[in-house]
């Protein structure tokens, strides 16, 4: 700038112009550089030796544009003491300072006042020049600098070529980017080559020559190449597979019907692919077999892909379990039981058919003495057969439906006990000799009604009643009797009044024409009572268990858990020491009261409720009688050895029953001294099986 | 071997349900829930604990420490659900069924020790990297990236399958064993359509028709192919390969129907292992045959689509030098040191032997007998099966049609001994050639015909090959339809049901093997024994012991009444022998007879049944009714098979 002062002041307009030409064009090559510094830092990733030689010449350029200044510079200032104040130091002095050399730059003679007023009058352009004290000279302003100043003064911009709103021009461009993100100027760095860079190339490089890296051609030669997989040594211990292993087993194979012609009889009818149709979805036949008459006209299977999509699903969806297939002979499960000839005598076929019933027959009993049946019935009747003859000998007619009956074990007492719906009749049957029947008739007597009645109660349990027209006793419960069952002495009876609560089971003693009632409290809902056949002992079973009670004591012994739904019956082996259970949904259970208290056998046998369970006196037999219409004789061998288990065999099962509205056997009786069965059926008749 | 079929099904559709998950639950007891309540003087009964509540120092106990649900593995292992199956896939491991399933009934649930084994697997490492990698190359797509996607992507992680394969099939009969669906799929994705821009790749399919062909090949050149089957499905193959029975099907050759409820991904990853499989297998079978593996093909045959019997060619040639090559190892043997040496002499001869190949002059089918002889004299030990496989077309030329499915017969006839030709570019022998014995056609009719030549049905090849013997080609001519085609896979006498061609092929086995047809009036001591009528061949099993039963009956009853007429002479009544009577089975033999004989047979055998079912226990029960069950239903439906077979001749005949 000093220079073109310097210029300007010694020419007219014309230089001036060309001045300001001169400084355009410079600033224009100032504009351009950085132009070219962009550029070349463009270049810059491509190569750093190119971007050096563009940033010297940039640097070149800098340095031309700066020394043009410098040497202004250095013409302009003569005086060179700084910036002291002259006008105090150097007052008294010859020189006001130093030129660059050190000589003393003498002060100029002062004008005196007058001369250099007049000089200022006569001089028109008197008003533009300036005193500058520090080179001791008198400068004269251009019209330029005047320019310059006014426009400073007013507070624009010194030039007024300068457009302060001029366009932005980014010296610096990213290639992508809208604006550059800082104005910082290039580091170095992006400049020279990075050593680390450098030395993971060459490690790299090192690793492709060793052949730890594999270049994608060298890849895809190693792919195909197979080698020999399995060599003698694999066999060895170490390789073999891991425990568990289960491979996927194979696929079936095909049958004739999957062929392309089979025969004819796989080709299933019209008929039968309609009635398909019908089944459920998952039934239904995967595979239609179809016959084509000739290999060309068979087409593409439509499900190959999707069937071994599925396959594929079973391998790795699918748990795999080694199952275990038996291929055996069925009749090999079935167990080794002893020959059913060395077992003799037992029931086996019917020999004879008690009918004169007009109802199914709801219980029988046999006479100790084995002459004798008793038998009551739905009809309202009670009737005495003749055993050996099928004769029927009395009937009672006691109005009611007769639910149970019950020979007196005794054989010095022919009384029948029978059951109705809440009554108990103790009949004198008749069947004895003379002194005998006046007994009966005495010991069934009650000279006063109602004098034997149990005071203890309210509401009495049970009252004793002449009967007037069978000559016997009637005992009136206070509600419905479900079972009897004597004492083997024949004095005492039980009888069950099973929703009686504290007076459920009743003990009653024919001798006295008493009535006790032992429980005060039971622990469910009776089903039978049953005295034990020796000892003193007492039975009562609830629905889904049997308690034993032993009277002498009076005192619970054990409680015998069954395991069935509910109970219906119960037998006591003539030992004592085994019992088994009835259920109603056909199980029978035989415990050994020695052994536990849990069932030592249960067998699963009828398919219906099963009505009654019965021990054979003597023989080792028992028997079974279920409503699906059969009995089943079985025999069982108790051994007075406690290490040895009873012998349980199924031996017989007798059919001749016909259902009757649900109900077959209703009951089933063996005979006292022979291996006889009688059963009573719903079709209102008794059976007898013989051996 | 594993649940029935639907019940197996309920399992899967269970699991693919189960898909979407439930929370995790974690049994371990809240810990700074403790601490809070210790630090207030609560008591610890204020929350009662979890059901299963397991202290925090003890181990897991019983299944919940030999199993795992399946959400819980791939959390275990850090890996996708698809990620996972491809695992399972490639590793061969499958869910288990625990005793108890400790975590609901809906669970999937895998061994724990399968899931260690997965953990410790190199695999699972290269999927994760394969994973990160696809997430860069997503990157660099988002941005546009080309080169750098491009990059990206030629250098994806790559995994070798082949110690998997040690490791599943420790030995080499182990792989065989396994082959099955190996081949069946490869054969499948054989005949996909090589389309670019389908689901698969065009260059997985073409591996897939190489390996196949190749074991083809082997399979055929070693004669050990045994039975074959024309199926809805495709084809059935049986070959024996070191005592290994092994079974695939190959799709018919027609275009395949790809559905859209298939997700190829998983069939890939099967096929991806599969591949590697046989190309081992091919590799082992080709290394004991003394044939270089992979071939070298023609490439003039292998353009014509013809690459089986361009391989024929190669594998032919390829054995026929092993006996001189095995005379020079030997030599080559008692100096050790040199083996190298032998290895690249082997190459350069292979290569030369492959050039020679293809100066051959392919059209003279005498240089192919001659290379096929050759190969038929190379080796000496083989059981009798392969020399009956061997020998059954031998001598005997083929010429196939141009409807005919090429491959197959390409593959049977040779497999079998035959020599055979199809009509096309590069065959080895024209149509008209003198010799042919059969030609194979596929059409309604046929215009010239030589005289000299049976024109049969391509059934006729299969049923040969079943019944290994010549059938008469009388029903397979042109224009007829063929006698019914049998499965070879059915044991027909286990199946209760013989059809009626099976019996004639029998009799015609028979023939083949006397020479002589049986004939019809035997005496009787002959008959009776159904030992002898199956030494003679004429009957099956199923008919011998129905004639011995009959024959038995009727004994029975003959000494019945002996039995009684002996008695009325010495003066029993009936009613003592009634009571004398034996109700057991178990007696001796003669009483058994008798009491067979005395009651309804019917009663006491049901009688003895229902007593011996009282004493079973459950189980055994269960097991009895199940079996008698499956009886039934095997007899039904040989009733029904019966039925319709007497109802379609009386249709015929009426």
């Amino acid at each position: 700038m000093a220079k073109e002062k310097y210029e300007e002041s010694s020419s007219d307009e014309e230089v001036d112009s060309s001045s300001d030409e001169e400084v355009d064009s410079s600033s224009d090559e100032v504009e351009a550089s950085p132009d070219e510094v962009e550029s070349s830092s463009d270049e810059v990733e491509a190569s750093s030796d190119d971007v050096e030689s563009s940033e010297d010449e940039s640097l070149s350029d800098n340095e031309k544009v700066e020394e043009s200044d410098s040497s202004e510079d250095e013409v302009a200032p003569r005086n060179t003491v700084g910036d002291i104040p002259l006008v105090e130091w150097h007052k008294d002095e010859e020189h006001i300072g130093y030129d660059i050399k050190g000589r003393k730059i003498k002060k100029q003679p002062r004008k005196d006042k007058l001369a250099s007023f007049i000089e200022g009058a006569d001089d028109p352009k008197n008003w533009r020049k300036i005193y500058d004290e520090y080179n001791d000279e008198e400068i004269e302003l251009t019209k330029d600098e005047i320019k310059i100043i006014q426009r400073v003064i007013s507070g624009r911009t010194p030039h007024a070529e300068v457009n302060p709103y001029e366009d932005y021009v980014d010296w610096f461009e990213y290639e992508d980017k809208g604006h550059p993100l800082s104005n910082a100027p290039e580091p170095k760095r992006r400049f020279i080559p990075s050593k680390w860079e450098q030395k993971r190339v060459a490690n790299l490089v090192r690793k492709i020559r060793a052949g730890l890296i594999k270049v994608s051609d060298q890849q895809k030669e190693e792919e195909h190449t197979a080698y020999l997989l399995w060599t003698d040594d694999t066999d060895s211990v170490e390789n073999k597979k891991r425990g568990g292993y289960v491979p996927a087993p194979k696929p079936k194979l095909p049958g004739h019907e999957e062929g392309y012609n089979p025969p004819v009889e796989y080709i299933p009818t019209a008929q039968e692919i309609n009635s398909y149709e019908l089944m459920f979805e998952e039934d239904r036949p995967k595979f239609i077999p179809r016959r084509y008459l000739n290999y060309r006209s068979v087409p593409a299977y439509d499900k190959g892909v999707k069937e071994s999509f599925d396959r594929c699903l079973d391998q790795y969806l699918c748990p795999r379990t080694r199952k275990k297939r038996i291929n055996i002979d069925p009749e090999s499960l079935k167990p080794k039981l002893p020959s059913r000839k060395d077992l003799r005598p037992y029931p086996t076929t019917c020999y004879l058919e008690y009918r004169g019933h007009m109802g199914p027959v709801n219980c029988i009993s046999v006479d100790p003495s084995g002459q004798w049946l008793a038998s009551a019935s739905t009809d309202g009747t009670a009737r005495v057969w003749e055993i050996e003859t099928g004769r029927c000998l009395k009937i009672w007619e006691v109005g009611e439906v007769a639910r149970q009956i019950c020979w007196n074990p005794s054989p010095d007492r022919p009384i029948l006990a029978v059951v109705l719906e809440y009554d108990v009749l103790l009949l004198n049957s008749g069947m004895a000799d003379i002194d005998i029947q006046t007994k009966m008739k005495e010991l069934l007597h009650i000279s006063e009604p109602g004098a034997t009645e149990d005071a203890g109660d309210s509401k009495s349990a049970v009252t004793w009643i002449q009967h007037e027209k069978h000559d016997g006793i009637r005992m009136k419960h206070f509600k419905a009797v479900s079972s009897i069952e004597w004492h083997f002495k024949g004095d005492y009876f039980t009888t069950v009044v099973p929703s009686g609560d504290s007076k459920a089971i009743l003990v009653h003693q024919l001798s006295k024409k008493h009535s006790d009632k032992p429980f005060r409290k039971l622990p469910g809902i009776p089903v039978t009572a049953v005295f034990h056949p020796s000892k003193k002992k007492f039975f009562v079973a609830t629905k889904k268990f049997v308690q034993v009670y032993d009277l002498s004591k009076a005192k619970r012994i054990q409680k015998l858990e069954t395991g069935v739904r509910e109970i219906s019956s119960i037998s006591i082996h003539p030992g004592g020491e085994n019992l088994i259970v009835g259920s109603k949904e056909g199980k029978m259970c035989w415990f050994d009261l020695e052994l536990s208290t849990r069932p030592y056998k249960t067998l699963k046998t009828h398919s219906k409720d099963i009505t009654r369970v019965t021990f054979h006196r003597t023989y080792p037999l028992f028997a079974s009688a279920s409503d699906d219409c059969t009995a089943y004789v079985f025999h069982s061998t108790v051994y007075s050895d406690l290490n040895q288990n009873p012998l349980i065999v199924p031996l017989e099962i007798l059919h001749g029953h016909k259902p009757e509205h649900g109900r077959g056997v209703l009951d089933c009786k063996y005979h006292p001294r022979q291996p006889w069965l009688f059963t009573a059926g719903a079709d209102s008749t008794i059976k007898l099986y013989c051996h | 071997m594993r649940a029935g079929p639907r019940e197996k099904r309920k399992d899967k559709k269970k699991i693919l349900v189960c898909r979407g998950h439930t929370a995790h639950t974690e049994l371990r007891p809240d810990r700074s829930l403790s601490l809070f309540r210790s630090y207030l003087h609560l008591p610890q009964s204020a929350t009662m604990p979890p059901k299963h509540y397991r202290p925090p120092g003890k181990k897991k106990e019983g299944n919940a420490a030999k199993y795992i649900t399946r959400t819980k593995a791939t959390r275990h292992l850090q890996v996708s659900l698809n990620t996972f199956r491809n695992l399972c896939i490639l590793k061969g491991i499958y869910p288990r069924v625990p005793k108890k399933k400790f975590e609901g009934n809906h669970k999937t649930y895998y061994g724990i020790k399968d899931m260690t084994y997965l953990a410790h697997e190199p695999l699972l490492d290269t999927f994760r990297q394969i994973r990160a990698h696809e997430k860069k190359i997503k990157k660099a797509k988002a941005r546009k990236n080309k080169e750098r996607e491009e990059r990206l992507c030629n250098r994806m992680p790559t995994y070798k399958l082949d110690r998997l394969i040690l490791e599943r099939y420790p030995t080499f009969v182990d792989a065989l064993r396994d082959l099955d669906d190996c081949l069946t799929m490869v054969h499948l994705f054989a005949s996909l359509p090589a389309v670019e821009g389908e689901r698969i790749q065009v260059k997985r399919i073409h591996n897939c028709r190489r390996l196949s062909h190749e074991w083809q090949a082997y399979i055929s050149r070693t004669h050990s192919l045994r039975k074959t089957f024309i199926s809805v499905k495709g084809i059935y193959y049986q070959a024996e390969v070191q005592g290994q029975k092994i079974t695939w099907l190959t799709p018919h050759a027609l275009q395949q129907v790809l559905t859209d409820d298939v997700d190829f991904n998983i069939m890939l990853t099967f096929l991806e292992f599969y591949e590697t499989l046989l190309k081992f297998v091919n590799f082992k079978l080709y290394h004991s045959i003394n044939v270089k593996y992979p071939p070298i093909l023609d490439p003039r045959l292998e353009a014509l689509a013809a690459e089986l019997y361009a391989l024929f060619r190669y594998v032919a040639t390829g054995s026929a030098r092993r006996p001189a090559e095995s005379k020079f190892v030997a030599s080559i043997e008692e100096k050790k040191d040199s083996n190298e040496k032998m290895d690249t002499a082997e190459s350069q001869s292979d290569l030369r032997l492959a050039q020679l190949q293809h100066q051959l002059p392919s059209n003279e089918p005498g240089a192919l007998m001659q290379l096929l002889e050759d190969s038929n004299n190379a080796d000496d030990e083989v059981d009798q099966d392969t020399i009956e496989c061997k020998t059954l077309f031998k001598n005997l030329k083929f010429f196939l049609s141009r409807e005919v499915p090429r491959e197959a017969l390409l593959f049977i006839i040779p497999a079998f001994g035959g020599v055979v030709s199809w009509e096309g570019e590069g065959a080895p022998f024209e149509e008209t050639d003198e010799d042919i014995a059969y030609q194979i056609v596929d059409r309604p009719t046929q215009g010239h015909k030589f005289l000299s030549r049976h024109y049969v049905q391509p059934q006729w090849v299969f049923d040969c090959v079943n019944s290994r013997i010549i059938i008469p080609a009388d029903e397979y001519m042109v224009g007829m339809v063929p006698p019914p085609h049998l499965s070879p896979f059915v044991d027909n006498e286990a199946e209760g049901y013989v059809p009626e061609y099976a019996e004639a092929i029998k009799q015609l086995q028979a023939a083949a093997k006397k020479n002589v047809m049986p004939l019809p009036d035997l005496d009787d001591q002959d008959l009776t024994d159904p030992q002898n009528l199956l030494a003679e061949g004429v009957m099956d099993r199923t008919h011998a012991n129905e004639a011995a039963e009959e024959r038995r009956k009727l004994q029975l009853l003959e000494k019945q009444y002996h039995d009684e007429l002996k008695m009325e002479m010495s003066g029993i009544t009936y009613s003592a022998t009634l009571s004398n009577k034996k109700p057991d089975n178990t007696g001796s033999d003669e009483m058994q007879h008798k009491d067979e004989v005395m009651v309804p047979v019917s009663t006491e055998k049901d009688d003895e049944d229902d007593r011996a079912k009282l004493y079973m226990s459950r189980k055994k029960r269960g097991l009895y009714e199940a079996i008698e069950i499956s009886n039934q239903r095997k007899k039904d439906k040989v009733a029904l098979l019966k039925e319709r077979k007497r109802k379609a001749a009386a249709s015929k005949s009426g």
